[in-house]
């Protein structure tokens, strides 16, 4: 029976896996191998929750712990079909880093203990909603590293190489957060009957997502360059107060997104 | 592009961005001075068919205005500098609003100058209303301006453009038409329930009505925690502990006290003064025998403790002077209803409501809304949420193209730029 005491066996040979298809694609020219092992290790994962639903009898997805599964399964997959479909090796490499983040938690602090989740959480729209926001988070992040390098001794002919790839970054992180804000629509109407109600972390999520939509709009020429590159520094400042601010603001005291303990 | 002529006078058409921001913050204006004079905007008023013949009407001007060949002040408002800017006047918003506690309902009798100037109601503010109703005429606008000469690869553009364009209209008119209600049903009652509260506490009767067979809940294990006695705060300070209590023999150690539990009954009763027995009816509580042992000294106590409900009382262990065992009460971890639902012309549906499960009636949709949380599984009653959108499906329709264009996204960009280099 696979329980959570196997868990470390499944982990390692994951993390080993994904380590070292990290290093091969960041370091070496051996992506064909990096991909392999990216997948060998997205199976040895995918197992491990297989076998655990199977002796759980109900999804694992309740406890924090189990959540944090499914992250690291989800993040790989994109980041595997992503480059699969796209060859962006970045968001294959970059997925696979947050992904080994979270086994790591997973192992250092399980919280495995049946956690009690509230009724409007359990939804099958919290997994993918949680994901799709944190793997856009990550994409954003790294988008505004671009940025600030490239607002370092700005330069007017920036190699375009570098533009290409901010406004990239820029487009599928904003893709993932509009679909986890669109899938999170959904899940509020099924569990509080209206699909946005200016909660104050659907506010601030707005402030983000409008923030970013500004970057998109002005970037559709190239004149307005060093103040979109701003734009994105103060979007990636609504997303961090989005994400971990909006707890200490005092009009966020009755946030539903706010969890005690 | 216009904004290679620096040298245009300000007011020359074609305008840019500083004739933009003038004619925004005109609005804005305009919206603050009619906030002032007549207050927050009444969603009501524009109730169907005010609703469709209001803003069914300005798209179809638009439409006319797209017509009219070479229109600089058409191309204007279709262009990225108005779109642009209006996006700007809906973030400095939304940011005021981020940071303003927000509430609903009448202005108080003494309103602060936030209530007056709608900081406090932003969304029902003139300045908000009219900056949104300006951005779904800018998308209108661009969309149209982009058929002109439709091509294939603007897929991602006219998914994402025209989603939000429905998104942003359906839901915005359509709240005007939003009825949202609650209804209180008592279990088994000899009579299916007609009456509802609105926001206002008003009550009114529905032309749906409900029955409740049976509500049934199920708790979470209570928590044990070390309390102040006096505050009542849990320990340590910072971040509370609290021990999730299970179905066996446990240990656990809460700020220098070692904690076993030797019995934890789901449904207990009290026995004598101050033990408890497992006995499974109505008014049955969590109990558990614990044993505290100071680290320190060795000192060590033992007793039982409950969280209590309705029909018995709350029991602490005293650990010493300052400090004290405690349960807490049980988390609801599923709350359901066994209910019919009966509509004016006759039709008749069961369903188990629960959260995240609504029924879908026609327009109508029904939640799972609330309890007697005081009596908890015992509950006499359960409430449920009405809620009455006509404009759902148009607005679940936006949804769909948005997030169908935002997977768009993944790849476009990449592919816009190399367009680019194209041409």
């Amino acid at each position: 029976m696979i329980s959570w005491d196997n868990f470390i066996w499944f982990a390692v040979s994951t993390l080993l896996c994904w380590a070292s298809a990290f290093g091969l694609l960041v370091f070496s020219n051996k992506i064909r191998l990096g991909q392999m092992l990216a997948g060998l290790g997205f199976i040895i994962y995918g197992i491990f929750i297989a076998l655990l639903w199977f002796n759980l009898d109900r999804p694992p997805m309740r406890t924090m712990g189990e959540t944090r599964l499914w992250y690291s399964f989800f993040l790989v997959l994109v980041g595997y079909i992503t480059y699969a479909k796209w060859r962006y090796k970045w968001m294959l490499s970059y997925s696979l880093f947050v992904a080994m983040i979270f086994v790591v938690v997973n192992i250092l602090k399980p919280e495995i203990h049946s956690k009690n989740l509230m009724p409007a959480l359990q939804s099958i729209w919290f997994v993918p909603h949680v994901t799709a926001y944190i793997l856009s988070y990550a994409i954003l992040g790294a988008a505004t590293i671009v940025g600030v390098k490239q607002l370092y001794k700005f330069n007017e002919n920036e190699d375009t190489a570098l533009v290409e790839f901010t406004d990239n970054l820029v487009y599928v992180g904003f893709g993932m957060l509009m679909l986890g804000m669109l899938m999170g629509a959904v899940w509020a109407k099924a569990a509080w009957g209206t699909y946005w109600s200016w909660d104050p972390k659907e506010t601030w999520a707005f402030v983000t997502a409008a923030t970013y939509l500004f970057y998109i709009h002005i970037r559709w020429n190239n004149k307005y360059r060093k103040t979109s590159l701003w734009v994105l520094i103060l979007a990636f400042t609504c997303l961090m107060i989005t994400w971990k601010g909006v707890n200490y603001l005092p009009s966020a005291q009755n946030s539903v997104h706010v969890y005690g303990q | 592009m216009a904004d290679n002529q620096p040298k245009k006078p300000i007011w020359q058409k074609p305008w840019h961005f500083t004739e933009t921001i003038f004619i925004v913050i005109g609005i804005y204006l305009v919206g603050m001075m009619l906030q002032l004079s007549v207050g927050t905007f009444k969603f009501t008023s524009l109730a169907w068919p005010l609703n469709i013949i209001f803003g069914g009407g300005s798209l179809l001007f638009v439409f006319l205005l797209s017509l009219r060949k070479r229109s600089a002040f058409y191309q204007w408002l279709a262009g990225v500098p108005f779109s642009v800017t209006l996006i700007s006047a809906l973030i400095i918003q939304t940011i005021i609003m981020g940071i303003t506690p927000q509430v609903s309902g009448a202005l108080s009798t003494k309103p602060g100058v936030f209530d007056i100037i709608g900081f406090t109601r932003m969304t029902s503010s003139w300045p908000f209303i009219l900056i949104y109703f300006f951005t779904i005429i800018a998308l209108f606008a661009a969309v149209l301006n982009r058929l002109k000469s439709p091509k294939w690869r603007d897929y991602a553009f006219y998914l994402n453009h025209t989603g939000l364009l429905i998104f942003l209209f359906a839901s915005g008119f359509g709240a005007s038409d939003m009825k949202r209600y609650v209804m209180y049903v008592e279990e088994r009652a000899d009579l299916p329930e007609w009456r509802v509260y609105s926001e206002n506490k008003d009550v009114l009767e529905l032309p749906i009505a409900i029955t409740l067979n049976d509500f049934v809940m199920e708790e979470y294990a209570p928590k044990l925690t070390i309390i102040e006695r006096k505050t009542g705060k849990s320990i340590p300070e910072e971040a509370p502990y609290y021990f999730q209590l299970a179905d066996k023999i446990q240990e656990t150690e809460i700020e220098g006290w070692s904690v076993k539990v030797d019995t934890f009954l789901r449904d207990a009763i009290r026995n004598s003064d101050k033990t408890y027995k497992e006995i499974k009816m109505p008014g049955a509580c969590p109990a558990a025998k614990v044993s505290v042992k100071e680290i320190k000294t060795g000192k060590k106590i033992s007793g039982w403790v409950c969280c209590g409900n309705y029909a018995q009382l709350y029991m602490l262990l005293n650990i010493n002077d300052t400090y004290s065992l405690v349960m807490t009460r049980p988390e609801a971890k599923r709350y359901a209803s066994d209910i019919v639902v009966i509509s004016e012309s006759g039709e008749k549906k069961s369903a188990i409501l629960e959260v995240n499960k609504p029924l879908k009636m026609g327009s109508w949709t029904i939640y799972q809304y609330g309890y007697d949380t005081d009596a908890g599984k015992a509950s006499m009653y359960s409430s449920f949420e009405l809620v009455y959108d006509s404009w759902l499906n148009a607005v679940y329709f936006g949804i769909i193209l948005c997030a169908i264009g935002s997977l768009c996204l993944f790849w476009i960009g990449n592919k816009k730029r190399k367009d680019a280099k194209n041409d």
